[in-house]
């Protein structure tokens, strides 16, 4: 009764401040609160994120987990762009520091991938146009990727992880391919995000490999401990009588996975220690929900939207994507529905009962949450495949459109002062990247590590040991840091125009969770969580944003990506 | 991505077929006598914006004469902004070379609804990447299976294994760029002479500063790279500037409920689509996809339909010389794949009614002659091919006698025998082109 006053007290007080500024967003504020404590009572499963104690000030983390894409593809001339004409020019911000990219290493002419040894493909690093936004995927396989890196030479990415498009001319037609990036003429959000907020250059995944892998260190630090339900999986062997997880495989069980390959993972992630904490978290995920229809007529493990730019029709919903699948405990295998939009984020529903979603949504139920008042403490966002930034179902324009359209639609809301948007990527694609860090996570199995030579990724087993594995001895097939990817913090607690240069991981996402809503606890079982770096870097907490929201949020077109002067309307999907 | 996503584009494409065709083909004369379309739909075109810095490019390539040795052809010579980016002359063949008396092999296709022409594969339908089976390992699965018969509403093209995609009568180049540069070098076309020269040229273009602002100074000194994005600005134009891809059909507005067929025209249409008649739409698929993507009248297989020999060709007077498409001569990638001697790319329909050059060596010059071609060529092949000097028919007689096997006698009309009746009658004939007249673009509706 007491904490519910005092909430209370708090929330018009809040709320009368922001009238003073904001009318609009403040009335809107009220409204949801109010309806929120319509159907609080004692239990654990409303309690409000907002009233739950953080380490920071933010109280709502959205993280949005991207598909394939390296730093240098992305970020290679930042914050220049060609500006060619008829292109939207990008004008960077004066102060705008300095990146480790292709520019300032000065690897634009005379790289060392412009070598005999990669045959046709060997190329210097070349811009990609806006019209030329839909490429080929290359290849992130777990081995190929660290023979790219050549033992620390980095000259190998066409030869290794370098594909063309079947016709396509010049570049475009070879595994020289693998060297075009895009700049702020394509990538136009992004760079518009990391000018106004707050972007690492020294962020990577935590090992080599494909989306599964990623998708797993974001929630648990973890690839081994993998259990095959049907068939094979994409793993090696562990050397400990387990496997690792080095390729993409679909989650055991799950409605939409392949008949023929799925496994299950052993151990916990991040949602459990939430869930033993009843903080609200969520996985959204496009094209999760079963029972919908898309416009196209399609439904089910089916649903499929149709990309004018990479030129057809992508099916939604990826299993292999799908965060919290992999672990029986924070799974919901048959795609159970949320027993209203008040349950979603929560175990348990209004009436104390286990509520059959278990934590796994539907973008558009996040949406609709939000929308209601019941903005999850934790939520874990996976855009539909033709959204995802994958090249080959998807592209940085489409990936562009779904990003900015949810962190326009974040900005609007109330909680937006207490929130933190993190985009990160699951893996490079193989695109090219030129930084090399030696391997902090040794692996040593004879055919799949190849990065210091074969069956060497590290300085050998015995001056450098693999990490633990899941039961608490050195285990192959984790190698890493694999490849630097983009990360990204929106948020009125990010710094402004501001480069972190601290080294982080996938895993350091997980870390933050813990940080900042569980005390600093760990998932054990040598997961990265453990020795990861820190996220902190990238905020300023002692910035005073009482009265100074609107200058918090920046705006975005979702199709040009430029900056836009005021709020845009709804998109009406949602 | 997986091979999922794309399976779905056929198959969802095929079953929305069979919808719009019941609701389409109900009776249209009688219970629809004021001629629109009963179950309009929404049809999603292509987003249009100002045309890039590379379309603009593009455009300037596009009608730069200067890149062939006579000085006087362009690629808009033969691909006449005019004639729905097809030949303008009356002709089968264009003439080309550097005194513009070469003929070209083949008819002039049309570049218009290329958007959306998928990379030549040998079928099933498929996505990804990750599996690269090559097409000699296709083309040996496919001999084993059985094809589906084709009719139109059915699911039959998209399961089966055939060659599909790719550009020119015989799907030898993948994408637009690729193609671009073919008819820039061909002696009978633009007589580009070599890369070396085609680059000279390129870099004297009064456009030459374009190239710099897109690509860095160094695309001048790589001529390699250089022709690559020339090339690559050539198709992009294509695929931005929305007159390659108007959707302005008066089809296209009967489909959105904005136009009447006339009487004739929607028994056009329905002789079209019917599986019994003309069958036309078996493989010139004419409902929307799922996405209501407008049809393109293509499924983008490819047919051995074993049409007349051209006399007019100045290549056919060898008698030993035959253009057998994907098997060769002028693709050599996969001539040991005899199965498909004699098979040519099934083009769009849509401004068919403009052109006077039909099938790949333009031997009809008239859309009365194609038909009576589908409708005769097996109940009276008389009266398609010629006689020889004995007065036996020379059915088949632009493809080696070991070939005819390739030809298609199982997707009707082509399943009939001599004495059967022809599959359409005069009327059928007249209104199926009457329907075919409403494929051309520039439609205006009225109100």
């Amino acid at each position: 009764m007491k904490s519910r006053l005092l909430t209370t007290v708090a929330i018009f007080a809040a709320a009368s401040a922001l009238a003073c500024t904001l009318p609009v967003l403040a009335d809107d504020f009220g409204r949801d609160r109010d309806h929120g404590h319509d159907h609080d009572n004692d239990r654990d499963h409303y309690r409000h994120a907002h009233d739950i104690h953080t380490e920071t000030p933010i109280k709502h983390l959205v993280i949005i987990f991207n598909e394939n894409r390296s730093f240098d593809h992305y970020f290679a001339t930042y914050p220049n762009a060609a500006n060619p004409s008829g292109s939207i020019p990008f004008v960077p911000k004066p102060h705008t520091p300095k990146v480790n990219n292709l520019a300032n290493a000065n690897l634009l002419v005379n790289n060392p991938n412009n070598n005999p040894a990669n045959g046709t493909g060997a190329t210097d690093p070349f811009r990609l146009d806006r019209t030329q936004a839909n490429t080929r995927s290359q290849n992130h396989a777990y081995t190929p990727e660290q023979q790219a890196v050549d033992n620390g030479k980095e000259d190998l990415f066409p030869k290794f992880t370098g594909r063309g498009t079947a016709g396509g001319a010049g570049a475009f037609g070879t595994n020289g391919q693998v060297m075009g990036y895009f700049d702020g003429n394509t990538v136009t959000a992004l760079w518009n995000y990391a000018q106004h907020f707050a972007m690492s250059d020294n962020n990577w995944t935590d090992t080599f490999g494909p989306s599964t892998p990623g998708v797993l260190e974001v929630v648990a630090g973890q690839t081994n401990g993998v259990q095959n339900v049907i068939g094979t999986s994409s793993s090696i062997a562990d050397g400990q009588g387990g496997l690792t997880l080095t390729g993409d495989t679909d989650p055991g069980n799950d409605a939409c996975s392949s008949k023929t390959s799925t496994m299950l993972m052993d151990g916990k992630n991040i949602g459990d220690l939430l869930t033993d904490e009843r903080i609200s978290w969520g996985s959204f995920m496009g094209g999760f929900d079963l029972t919908l229809k898309n416009a196209n007529g399609t439904t089910g493990c089916a649903r499929s939207t149709f990309s004018s730019n990479v030129n057809g029709t992508i099916v939604d919903y990826i299993p292999h994507h799908a965060f919290f699948q992999y672990h029986k405990a924070t799974a919901n295998p048959t795609h159970a529905r949320p027993s209203s939009v008040h349950a979603i984020g929560h175990t348990h529903d209004f009436n104390g009962k286990v509520d059959p979603a278990n934590h796994n949504y539907d973008l558009e139920d996040f949406y609709a949450a939000v929308k209601a008042g019941n903005f999850p403490a934790v939520s874990y966002i996976k855009m539909p495949a033709y959204q995802d930034g994958h090249a080959g179902n998807s592209d940085p324009l489409d990936e562009q459109a779904g990003n900015v359209e949810l962190i326009n639609f974040l900005q609007k809301q109330p909680e937006w002062r207490e929130t933190a948007v993190i985009i990160t990527y699951d893996d490079s694609d193989g695109w090219y990247d030129h930084q090399y860090v030696a391997p902090k996570n040794a692996s040593y199995d004879p055919t799949a590590d190849q990065v210091n030579g074969s069956g060497l990724c590290g300085l050998g087993p015995n001056r450098q040991p693999a990490p633990n594995g899941l039961v608490g001895k050195p285990v192959n097939g984790r190698c890493g840091p694999g490849t630097r990817v983009p990360l990204i913090v929106v948020s009125p607690y990010a710094r402004t125009n501001y480069v972190s240069h601290n080294y982080t991981t996938q895993a350091s996402v997980v870390r933050f969770i813990e940080d900042n809503w569980l005390r600093g606890k760990r998932l054990g079982g040598g997961a990265f969580d453990a020795g990861a770096g820190s996220l902190m870097d990238l905020f300023d907490f002692d910035q005073d944003h009482r009265h100074d929201l609107r200058a918090d949020a920046l705006f975005l077109d979702p199709t040009s990506g430029t900056v836009m002067t005021s709020p845009p309307d709804e998109h009406h999907h949602h | 991505m997986t091979s999922r996503t794309l399976w779905l584009l056929g198959a969802g494409l095929l079953c929305l077929a069979g919808a719009v065709f019941a609701a389409g083909t109900q009776g249209f004369a009688e219970a629809n006598p004021v001629g629109t379309n009963p179950n309009p739909v929404r049809l999603m075109r292509p987003p249009t914006a100002p045309l890039s810095s590379m379309a603009l490019l593009g455009k300037e390539i596009f009608y730069d004469a200067s890149l062939s040795s006579s000085g006087a052809v362009s690629c808009a010579s033969c691909h006449s902004p005019d004639h729905a980016y097809g030949p303008a002359n009356d002709g089968p063949v264009m003439l080309g070379g550097a005194t513009l008396s070469r003929q070209g092999a083949r008819a002039v296709p049309s570049l218009t609804y290329l958007d959306r022409h998928p990379n030549f594969s040998i079928g099933p339908d498929k996505g990804d990447d990750d599996n690269i089976i090559d097409l000699a390992q296709m083309a040996a699965l496919g001999r084993q299976a059985t094809r589906t018969t084709k009719t139109a509403g059915s699911s039959g093209a998209s399961a089966n294994i055939v060659p599909q995609g790719g550009l020119f009568w015989d799907g030898r180049a993948d994408t637009l760029q690729d193609q671009a540069l073919f008819p820039l070098l061909d002696p009978n076309e633009m007589d580009g002479g070599s890369a070396g020269i085609v680059a000279d040229r390129l870099r004297r273009a009064p456009y030459v500063n374009r190239f710099v602002e897109l690509f860095g100074a160094g695309v001048l000194r790589n001529q390699r790279l250089l022709i690559a994005e020339a090339m690559f600005a050539v198709a992009r134009y294509q695929v931005e500037d929305v007159s390659f891809h108007p959707y302005t059909s008066k089809y296209d507005y009967w489909l959105e409920g904005k136009a009447r067929l006339t009487e004739s025209e929607l028994r056009g249409l329905q002789a079209f689509n019917d599986p019994d008649k003309a069958n036309c739409a078996g493989c010139h698929t004419s409902a929307p996809t799922r996405d209501g993507l407008p049809p393109l009248f293509t499924d983008h297989q490819y047919e051995a339909l074993g049409a007349p020999r051209n006399t007019a060709l100045a290549g056919n007077r060898d008698p030993d010389h035959f253009d057998l498409g994907v098997c060769g001569p002028q693709r050599t990638d996969i001539s040991e794949q005899t199965q498909y001697c004699g098979m040519f790319l099934t083009p769009t329909l849509r401004n068919t009614a403009v052109r006077h050059a039909f099938f790949h060596n333009g031997v009809f010059s008239t859309l009365e002659q194609v038909l009576d071609f589908y409708n005769f060529r097996d109940t009276n092949p008389e009266k398609v091919f010629p006689r020889a000097a004995d007065g036996t028919v020379l059915k088949y007689n632009d493809l080696p006698q070991k070939y005819h096997a390739n030809v298609d006698v199982t997707d009707p009309p082509f399943d009939r025998h001599p004495g059967n009746r022809p599959a359409m009658t005069e009327q059928d004939e007249a209104d199926i082109i009457a329907f075919l007249k409403t494929l051309t673009d520039g439609y205006r509706v009225e109100n």
